[in-house]
């Protein structure tokens, strides 16, 4: 009963270090491929799942929940061990969690590019991954908080708060933003429609930011940041409130996402002053750990890790700055669907999450296979490549986003747009996005170095599987503690397990909460002439949503003298309330489209689709030619509309009977106002379009905004 | 040589420097505690810290009494028969390293099972097993390398106070419902009619309302209840406005959302409340570092060695001694109770007690009184008392001590609150009659907009704010004040009365004067080669100021211990010593003198002058401007010369008081309607300290103060005393000019409440900031004049 | 708009839980010293299979 001897498990912490080098390759490979394609629209001539639209949410996810992710439970299952002397609390979880994410990881490489695809950004997985995913979350949380109860160490190191934190909220943010109805195995419809879903949507957007892309980094921070330069963190009080004031903040700041759109405006304006507010908790950290350097600037002149996280703990400053100015509303106008936004998450991801990963990785690697780093050189020369990398993606978007905004807004003495024709806007800044892939380039680069480095790491290295270390067991001291004087374990391990029940008795409640909120239709208000999609429209709007148009095309145009010339009256919350899910957007490298509706008639439609540069000659759209070859499937039309009637929306008895029906008339409709082009006789004389996609997508584009006459308000 | 610091100390190793592994150790303590680790792998405590030890004491029998079970059971916190737990205290935690080893106890003595340390708190927190080791051994292990735990009664007496953490619950809550409460109310600022909102309003509004109540009842609590009391004793404190001001905020807003008639102000309820108790909470944090806690037991021996009839040693706790016991007095070793010299010579040094530097001689039959520290060799004592009947405790359990925790002279808030409150009463009911004449319905709106703006927040922090920051900035100064109104009785005096020995002499060495016909170099280096062989103190003293001869040999020397010395050196025989040595008739000169006598014909004296302390002449200068000086001196006229020219001619000078003496003094100048402040030192001031307005211990080492004062000062700072008293006069215009400030705010928040339009939105924006704004100016003011003035 | 109820309420349970947690830690003693756990996460606790000074000192490092 001396002090007990125990193992740290090291293998699942060297399986996730592999996971996240690799996952960072592809990536960070995705990432680039994408840029490209802003420069090369054709070179992918075609191929449907290497179509921006599909790749784009690949790269997103594969960057937050592969890499991040995996770079965050490297670093969780080494320090947690370490911080509560322990080993985790079973293998066999940490096994299940491990495969588990690597397998969902992999399907979303699937699904996403086949076009499963649930729109919603960060949230893009389908409905069977979504589960899958709270599913191996739930294991992790079973697991940490199994080892914060086993711990040998009383006190609860502060990272170790950073971890419970993320693994409680993403939890619940996760569930309720992915609340979607199946209509098949991989399509799904939110059970959210138009600004409620808007919001709930960048709730867990902003949250999804907070708490796994800083929480958990923040966490590891004050774990590996004083443990590499060996000296205490700066102030360990400090550390504390910055926790417990950022977690109070945090939750509140998600609506500065949607300034200016449908949403009400006080709402808009709560986000705005929290998410001001959360500059002092974020830069409280963030001079916390620069300050733990303070006095070992000669260890970061030649220790690479620690340069890693100097410009890691700086981006973090930067975004965190960035992310309230951004909320204020006159400078959201600008930012707001523009590159700003692209160049603002990236110094996020590339520094701050990047770089901390990166450091993280070349500290761990030589105390994993018990050996020195392979070149510290190639460390340091990889530092330069990435932190070069940064620079050159940032700034170009920066200008590039300034540019476009203030193209967008300029108007003529007679009241006419400056750039009245969107492309121009688009064309000007290509050498940015030339600038921005080249960026990228280097950073990927400078990645490629760190996996060769770690591999000759490894190889040169002893994989030791089990760390022998050893601790008195904390049962012992405390169960002698004198009574009051401190809490016993089984105490302290009631209050766990209390608020993870509480924590369930959350989601099961918000849940209740929900249904009966969401089925009621009067809580809606209406606009009496907005309808409900035809079939046909709806089938158009599923394909918009597989190849991912909400990726360029904004749907929610702002109030502004400049957007309501450009694109047509502003948009109304009630003109959304059937769309399951909403297609707001966050970015428009191509127009808004809200009101593209009767702009053009179907042939342009049909040639644009075909080859953007025959109707807009320098477009960067890419061409969806299989749009063209490929039949509707009609097989799901009238479970589709079933669902919809399930989520409120207002189909009549008739619509339900006879919805393939009624799509087949819509789409022969379309074929023959097609066929009063001599130029598509000509072409596809023969062949009958009317069962091809293409149909349902011009369909659903030529309905567009088209329900409210301009001029007409809704009554919100 | 070149200067080599020491690798585990990092003290400079003199001559002596020992080698060990090629490092420098200035002493063996040093070098052991470097071997101990090294042997345990426990080097690595060298990495975290550049030569993080401190220099090991000597330990032998020093902690026997660990072993008697009785004292050992108080110290242990946890005994269940297999394991035990004790807490230490050890002030030589200075470094992480020292946290890296003591949590490595366990390699050093196996019978350790774990060991944490509270850094802040300089505790650690032992767990070891009881058949491996002992109490004992861990004391004596830690002290071997130099982590000398402090034990005293006191700890054994096991008052574990229990930390108290109301307040931070108190704070956290307020903090967190007042973020919900501003998060909800802001909505209604930003938009009035909103089709949503307005279906969202009575939610809000409900949720607000269920967020404050938990704050008004639990956050709120102190000052509801100290406002009660006050009003039950027909006091008008502070806390009297405020919680009308809450009370008011709250049923008024309640009101509010019930009749649907606006949102109410629960953010500003809560974020006063939350403003309040931060001020609260700093104030806390200001004092917890000085802890007045500790009594005069604090440096009794927690346990001694009695003999029994059988001459067999035993060691008992100090409280078991009873009269009539036989003692054995070690060398250094304090006398816990008065008693009788029964054989041995002893040689005590009562510095701790009163001041006086001079170790006293006491022979068999002499009365010896508890609190000397015995200096030369092993005495035996017979008891006359029990411990708590002893010459000291009588004086300690004095009632002007108990007086003294009660004294409370009403602060400045307080007094002003009276006025305050009245004021803000009449204005209320005036406004409000006024109005029910005007427009009966915004009447009671416009009395509870009053009562809700005049709350006095800032009025409250600003004083707390301004003295806390003081007290800290004193305490950097080594300027120890018990409470903030310590800094209001300072301001208030206009006389000072000090204690001479040790207050404004120093203990630590003496002039030397030579008195009698002149002594030939010759005569000079015999009697420092005689002195040589001497111990004494007085005779070390001498030694060091007689002029460097080389040393002659000396014979037949003798010493009889607190007499005096001879020897013969080159046939001259010297003799050193007090009269009764030399057997002549004592003189009436009343300062410590030795006599010589050359070949036994008297010579003369060796006179030991007390030194005085460093710029004490220019601080009397200074506060004889100001201030009516005294000078009360325990021991005999001899200084009275030196005294003199040292002091102002209008300052009075008093010898041979003794401590009620002092006392009675102090009173009469208070009858004559004076401010005192007393300056002393040790316990036998303690009565005048605590009858003084302000009591200030001065002390060498401000571990070593009587328990009765308000204060303590280190002694190198004496020369700043005129400076700490002219900057607590400033800091409290500092004070008064922020309630200049606070009123502005009440005055403007005033106007909107009267004409009847104080909305939420002013309420919300103008508490906060009159709050904030009070304590940034007061905190930075007492910052800016504290430099000035401790730099002039 | 009713979603914003559900967010509301959402939110202010998962604020009420860390508060929860919050007041449990600090009534668990978790806060009373904010010093040396940042020093004792320092420490290195694996124990070198061979036992010498020297894979002690690297460790700690």
């Amino acid at each position: 009963m001396e002090k007990e001897q125990f193992y740290y498990d090291n293998k699942i912490v060297r399986m996730f270090l592999i996971a996240t080098i690799l996952w960072g390759v592809v990536g960070m490979l995705v990432g680039l491929l994408v840029a490209f394609l802003f420069i090369f629209p054709n070179y992918m001539e075609g191929i449907s799942w290497l179509s921006f639209g599909r790749l784009r949410p690949l790269h997103t996810n594969a960057a937050i929940f592969a890499f991040v992710g995996n770079s965050i439970f490297t670093g969780v299952y080494y320090s947690t061990q370490r911080l509560l002397k322990t080993r985790m609390f079973s293998d066999a979880l940490s096994k299940i969690h491990f495969w588990g994410w690597q397998l969902i990881i992999v399907a979303a490489a699937i699904t996403l590019p086949l076009g499963f695809n649930s729109s919603k950004e960060y949230a893009e997985l389908e409905w069977p991954i979504d589960i899958a995913v709270v599913l191996i979350w739930v294991v992790f949380t079973i697991n940490l908080i199994g080892t914060i109860i086993k711990r040998r160490q009383r006190h609860i190191y502060v990272a170790i708060w950073f971890y419970i934190a993320t693994n409680v909220t993403i939890a619940i943010l996760y569930i309720f933003n992915n609340l979607e109805l199946p209509v098949s195995a991989f399509k799904s419809y939110s059970v959210y429609a138009g600004v409620q879903d808007a919001l709930v949507q960048w709730w867990y957007g902003h949250n999804a930011v907070a708490f796994f892309l800083t929480t958990p980094i923040l966490g590891l921070m004050y774990y590996f940041v004083p443990k590499a330069a060996n000296r205490p963190v700066y102030s360990y009080r400090l550390s504390i409130i910055h926790f417990w004031s950022l977690i109070f903040l945090y939750i509140w700041a998600g609506p500065h996402h949607l300034l200016y759109t449908a949403l009400p405006e006080w709402a808009q304006n709560l986000g705005t002053v929290f998410s001001v507010m959360l500059i002092f908790p974020s830069w409280g950290g963030m001079i916390n750990g620069l300050l733990t350097l303070r006095g070992a600037w000669d260890k970061v002149r030649e220790e690479p890790v620690l340069k890693f996280f100097v410009v890691a703990i700086t981006g973090y400053g930067m975004s965190t700055f960035e992310g309230p100015m951004l909320s204020f509303k006159n400078l959201n106008a600008i930012g707001h669907y523009t590159d700003w936004i692209i160049a603002h998450v990236h110094v996020g991801a590339l520094a701050w999450n990047g770089f901390m990963a990166a450091g993280m990785i070349y500290w761990l690697a030589p105390k994993l296979w018990k050996t020195d780093l392979f070149s510290k050189k190639m460390a340091n020369t990889h530092f330069w490549i990435a932190t070069l990398g940064i620079i050159f993606y940032a700034l170009p978007l920066y200008v590039a986003g300034f540019t476009q905004a203030s193209m967008w807004k300029q108007f003529n003495p007679d009241g006419t747009l400056v750039y009245g024709n969107f492309l121009e806007t688009v064309t000007q800044i290509i050498p940015m996005y030339m600038m921005r892939a080249f960026g990228g380039t280097l950073y990927l680069t400078g990645f490629i170095l760190l996996a060769y480095n770690i591999i000759k790491t490894a190889k040169a290295g002893s994989a030791v599987e089990d760390e022998l270390a050893e601790a008195a067991p904390l049962k012992e001291i405390s169960s002698k503690r004198v009574a009051g004087e401190k809490i016993h374990p089984w105490l302290e391990r009631r209050t766990i397990l209390f608020t993870f029940l509480v924590f369930i008795a959350v989601a099961i409640g918000g849940a209740v909460e929900i249904i009966p909120l969401m089925v009621v239709k009067s809580n809606i208000p209406t606009i009496s002439s907005v309808k409900p999609y035809t079939p046909l429209e709806l089938e158009g709007r599923d394909l918009y949503i597989r190849e991912g148009c909400n990726n360029c095309h904004s749907q929610m145009i702002r109030p502004f003298r400049s957007e309501v010339e450009r694109y047509g009256e502003y948009s109304k919350a009630g003109e959304y309330v059937y769309d399951h899910p909403f297609l707001w957007g966050s970015r428009r490298t191509g127009p808004d489209i809200h009101r593209i509706g009767k702009k053009y008639n179907d042939n342009w439609h049909f040639n644009h689709m075909l080859d953007p540069r025959l109707t807009s000659p320098g477009s960067i759209m890419p061409r969806y030619p299989w749009l063209f070859t490929n039949d509707l499937d009609i097989s799901n039309t009238s479970n589709k509309i079933n669902a919809m009637v399930k989520l409120g929306v207002p189909y009549t008895q008739m619509e339900l009977d006879k919805a393939v029906y009624l799509l087949q008339n819509q789409a022969a409709e379309i074929e023959k106002n097609l066929r009063q082009d001599p130029e598509f006789v000509k072409n596809y004389g023969d062949a009958n379009m009317k069962d091809k996609e293409i149909v349902a997508m011009i369909a659903y584009l030529q309905r567009l905004g088209t329900d409210i006459k301009t001029g007409e308000t809704a009554q919100n | 040589m070149q200067k080599e610091t020491c690798y585990h100390c990092g003290a400079d190793c003199n001559s002596g420097t020992i080698y060990f592994d090629d490092k420098p150790f200035c002493c063996n303590g040093c070098k052991t505690v470097y071997e101990i680790l090294n042997q345990n792998e426990l080097t690595c405590y060298y990495d975290f810290e550049q030569a993080p030890g401190t220099i090991p004491a000597e330990i032998k029998g020093k902690y026997d009494y660990l072993d008697n079970e009785e004292i050992a059971d108080k110290l242990i916190e946890f005994n269940d028969g297999s394991t035990s737990v004790v807490n230490f205290y050890i002030p030589s935690i200075h470094c992480s390293s020292c946290i890296w080893v003591l949590e490595n106890l366990d390699r050093l003595n196996k019978g350790v099972k774990t060991t944490l340390v509270n850094f802040p708190k300089k505790e650690i927190r032992i767990t070891f097993k009881n058949e491996e080791t002992s109490l004992k051994d861990i004391v004596e292990l830690i002290t071997s390398i130099g982590y000398e735990p402090f034990i005293s009664l006191e700890d054994s007496e096991g008052k574990k106070a229990k930390i108290d953490r109301t307040l931070l619950y108190q704070v956290a809550l307020a903090g967190f419902a007042f973020g919900n409460i501003m998060m909800l109310s802001f909505p209604e600022y930003f938009e009035v009619d909103e089709f949503w909102l307005n279906k969202y309003k009575p939610f809000f509004r409900f949720l607000m309302f269920a967020f404050s109540v938990p704050v008004v009842v639990y956050s709120a609590k102190d000052y509801l209840i100290s406002a009660y009391k006050g009003l039950k004793h027909n006091i008008l404190n502070i806390d009297v406005p405020i919680s009308l001001g809450i009370l008011v905020l709250f049923t008024r807003s309640t009101y509010e959302i019930i009749s649907q008639t606006g949102p109410g102000y629960f953010d500003s309820l809560t974020g006063l409340i939350f403003f309040l108790l931060l001020g609260k909470v700093f104030q806390q944090r200001t004092y917890n570092f000085l802890s007045f806690e500790r009594d005069y037991k604090s440096y009794f021996p927690i346990a001694i060695t009695k003999i029994n009839k059988d001459n067999s040693h035993v060691s008992i706790p100090v409280h078991e001694i009873e009269k009539g016991d036989r003692l054995l007095i070690r060398n250094e070793e304090i006398i816990p109770v008065d008693g009788i010299m029964i054989n041995g010579d002893a040689l005590l040094d009562y510095s701790f007690v009163t001041g006086e530097s001079m170790p006293v001689t006491k022979i068999s039959g002499d009365k010896v009184f508890a609190g000397g520290k015995q200096t030369s060799g092993a005495i035996e004592i017979e008891v006359l008392q029990s411990v708590t009947q002893s010459y000291l405790t009588q004086l300690w359990s004095n009632d002007i001590f108990s007086k003294n925790n009660t004294k409370n002279i009403k602060n400045i808030t307080d007094s002003i609150s009276k006025y305050f409150t009245i004021i803000i009463l009449f204005i209320a009911l005036f406004a409000g009659v006024y109005w029910f004449f005007i427009d009966k319905t915004i009447a009671f709106q416009v009395v509870s907009a009053v009562l809700i703006i005049a709350c006095p927040c800032a009025l409250a922090l600003s004083a707390p704010f301004a003295l806390g920051n003081m007290l800290r900035i004193f305490g950097k100064n080594k300027f120890y004040l018990k409470n903030t109104n310590v800094i209001e009785d300072i301001s208030r005096i206009n006389t000072l009365v000090f204690d001479k020995t040790g207050t404004i002499t120093t203990n630590k060495g003496s002039k030397i004067s030579y008195e009698g016909e002149h002594l030939n170099d010759l005569e000079i280096e015999s009697i420092k080669s005689v002195l040589r062989s001497s111990n004494h103190p007085l005779s070390r003293m001498l030694y060091e100021h007689l002029p460097k001869t080389e040393l002659m040999e000396v014979k037949n020397f003798k010493e009889i211990l607190g007499k005096g010395i001879q020897g013969s050196v080159n046939d001259l025989d010297i003799q050193l010593g007090s009269a009764s040595y030399m057997d002549i008739d004592p003189e009436i000169l009343l300062s410590t003198f030795t006599y010589i006598k050359v070949n036994n014909k008297l010579k003369g004296k060796y006179i030991f002058n007390n030194e005085y302390r460093e710029g004490l002449k220019e601080s009397f200068q200074k506060l004889s401007k100001n201030y009516g000086l005294s000078i009360l001196s325990g021991d005999n006229a001899g200084e009275k010369q030196n005294l003199e020219h040292l002091l102002p001619e209008n300052s009075q000078l008093l010898f041979n008081q003794k401590p009620e003496d002092k006392l009675n003094f102090i009173k009469k100048l208070q009858e004559k309607e004076n401010n005192v402040m007393m300056l002393g030192d040790g316990l036998n001031d303690a009565g005048a300290l605590a009858q003084s307005n302000v009591g200030i211990a001065i002390s060498e080492n401000i571990n070593v103060f009587s328990p009765a004062c308000d204060g303590i000062l280190d002694a190198e700072e004496f020369k700043n005393l005129p400076n700490y008293i002219n900057l607590s006069k400033k800091s409290m215009s500092v004070i008064k000019i922020s309630f200049g400030l606070s009123f502005l705010y009440n005055i403007i928040g005033m106007l909107f409440a009267v004409s009847g339009n104080l909305s939420p939105i002013v309420a919300a924006i103008l508490m906060p900031l009159s709050s904030i704004s009070v304590v940034t100016f007061v905190t930075l003011s007492t910052n800016f004049i504290s430099k000035k003035t401790l730099n002039s | 708009m009713n979603i914003l109820f559900m967010l509301i309420i959402i939110s202010l349970f998962i604020a009420i839980i860390f508060f929860i947690i919050f007041v449990r830690s600090v009534k668990t003693g978790q806060y009373d010293d904010v010093y040396s756990p940042s020093v004792r996460m320092l420490f290195e606790d694996e124990i070198v299979k061979d036992e010498n000074v020297d894979d002690n000192k690297t460790n700690s490092k």
